[in-house]
């Protein structure tokens, strides 16, 4: 089968920026034939006719689920708890990366 | 006390009766562990459960308050879970205590365990196979008698696949069935836990215990939790559906057995009908599509700030997920592939709400072959997807899916079929495995499993 070229390899480098992946030129060239192969792949939805169908994002037509005023959070969960598992940390905050 | 093959309904009688203490009990599996742990490698962490409770092995995707959880990938090497998932916990309180966390493909991609970045988990069938996956190491660890039951989780087939290679029994609950709170995200709209067990007796009584709604996770379903035990042994004459479409490709052997079980389960005076399903191909499509969407999603959170390492850590398929999902999500391209999978999602499901009203079952072969060598994954590029096209329906769709043994094939590599319910049905999934479990004890497969692995 001829090569269609759906994806370029500046899409793989564009999609791992967008992913915050590190690639190497293997990874590249591996993931831009794996992705081309899959995409051609899935190609085969267009044989079903979905004209005025909606889409389905839950399968069990289950509506919004809120709490009731008031309700006691158990799931919070204290400062010393959440930066247990951190790594760079300072004054009871994660630290990250100057970003600005 | 010589537990070799107990059913956790058959321990737990004997610990009522004060036969046995607990302690005893898990002293025993324990030593078990200790001696085919390491030939095996079912378990990614060993749990210092203090002797308490029957023991069970969850998946390492389940998070465990103070026990290490690492959904089998490096960025999580070290991560200590300050909270505790519904099953887990619901499973403590009834009785229960977790022994060990399972490996399992990294982050639960892939029907092998050989993504795990924890080595892969060998066949106890044969030691040069896959175990399936991703929950290969629970399956693994049942199989072999390690534990009396193990709890999976299944997003594509990941329960029923492994399940069927280990030759136990292994459900997919209804979306929603079962809490997924602490359960490490896959596949969102996907994720199904659900026990594997060595009877169907002990998968109902697993079921039973984890069902129901919670209020940590919105889309748990509020539906009222059948009584399984009870309902699976009213004697019921069914009506089940054969899709042929199930059929095509699958091996030969496992093809001929299913065969056989149909004219069995006709034999006992159940109705067997041909039903019309679509094709499970484009199951795989709206599978791969929106799973990945969700996979990119749900994995953007792994930035080691808060908790791990970095995303340096990701492996291979991790990696190829992700960029995909970014592919299908992304601007231009979000209509064509992520809006028009969720439509032909909801033809897919409707397709099963209609079979539905005309029976009150679907069975067909849930894997298109038996266990295949390990280094097999690398030759095919869409492995997990070939691996589970027929399980896949099911995690699209939502409804509940029992993996079931039927056998072994002439290498002695277990055989099985599913067996599909509507919506919430997981009762009448247990009532005809259950018939079929009494009328053929699943061909010897579940004890011959155990008998391959003595004290």
């Amino acid at each position: 089968m001829a090569k269609k070229n759906i994806l370029t390899k500046e899409n793989i480098i564009h999609l791992a920026k967008l992913s915050n992946l590190q690639l190497t030129d293997e990874e590249i060239n591996k993931y831009l034939d794996q992705l081309e192969q899959t995409v051609e792949f899935i190609k085969n939805l267009d044989e079903l006719d979905t004209t005025g169908v909606t889409p389905t994002s839950q399968t069990t037509n289950q509506s919004n689920a809120t709490y009731e005023d008031g309700e006691i959070n158990e799931q919070g969960l204290s400062s010393q708890e959440a930066l247990k598992n951190a790594k760079n940390k300072k004054n009871n905050y994660f630290n990250v990366k100057r970003i600005m | 006390m010589d537990l070799l093959g107990f059913t956790i309904t058959k321990i737990r009688e004997l610990i009522e009766k004060k036969t046995i203490s607990e302690k005893e009990v898990n002293e025993y599996f324990l030593k078990r562990i200790k001696k085919y742990n390491p030939v095996l490698n079912a378990f990614v962490t060993v749990v210092d459960n203090n002797a308490k409770g029957i023991p069970l092995a969850v998946k390492d995707n389940y998070c465990t308050k103070g026990v290490r959880t690492t959904a089998s990938s490096k960025v999580l090497d070290d991560f200590i879970p300050p909270y505790e998932s519904t099953v887990t916990d619901r499973l403590t309180k009834k009785g229960f205590s977790i022994i060990a966390k399972a490996n399992m493909d990294a982050w639960a991609h892939g029907a092998s365990t050989a993504t795990s970045d924890y080595g892969v988990t060998k066949n106890p069938w044969d030691l040069s196979r896959y175990p399936g996956g991703s929950s290969g190491g629970s399956a693994a660890s049942v199989s072999s008698y390690l534990v009396p039951g193990a709890i999976g989780s299944d997003t594509g087939g990941s329960i029923r696949h492994p399940a069927s290679w280990c030759g136990i029994i292994g459900l997919k609950s209804t979306y929603g069935r079962v809490s997924r709170y602490g359960l490490i995200a896959m596949g969102s709209s996907f994720d199904s836990p659900g026990p594997m067990t060595l009877s169907v007796e002990d998968n109902a009584l697993l079921l039973r215990h984890i069902a129901g709604k919670d209020k940590f996770d919105a889309t748990s379903s509020a539906e009222n939790v059948s009584d399984y035990l009870r309902e699976m042994k009213i004697a019921r004459k069914l009506v089940v559906g054969i899709a042929e479409s199930y059929l095509e490709g699958v091996d030969e052997q496992i093809k001929g057995r299913f065969n056989e079980v149909v004219e069995i389960i006709s034999k006992m005076g159940h109705t067997v009908k041909k039903v019309d399903l679509l094709s499970p191909k484009y199951s795989i499509s709206v599978y791969t599509i929106l799973q990945r969407a969700e996979v990119s999603s749900n994995l953007a959170r792994f930035d080691g700030v808060r908790y791990g390492n970095d995303r340096s850590h990701f492996g291979a398929e991790a990696k190829r997920r992700i960029m995909l999902g970014t592919y299908t999500l992304s601007h231009g391209y979000y209509d064509a592939f992520y809006k028009r999978a969720q439509k032909a999602r909801t033809l897919i499901k409707n397709n099963f709400i209609k079979v539905f009203e005309d029976v009150d079952l679907i069975i067909g072969p849930n894997v298109p072959v038996t266990a295949l060598k390990i280094g097999d994954f690398e030759k095919y590029p869409f492995y997990g997807e070939l691996m589970d096209q027929l399980n896949e329906p099911a995690n699209v769709s939502g409804i509940p899916s029992l993996s079931i043994p039927i056998g072994l094939n002439s290498e002695g590599l277990p055989l099985s079929m599913q067996i599909m319910g509507s919506y919430f049905n997981e009762s009448t999934i247990y009532n005809l495995a259950y018939q079929l479990e009494k009328e053929t004890d699943f061909f010897g497969v579940v004890k011959k499993g155990i008998s391959n692995y003595k004290d």
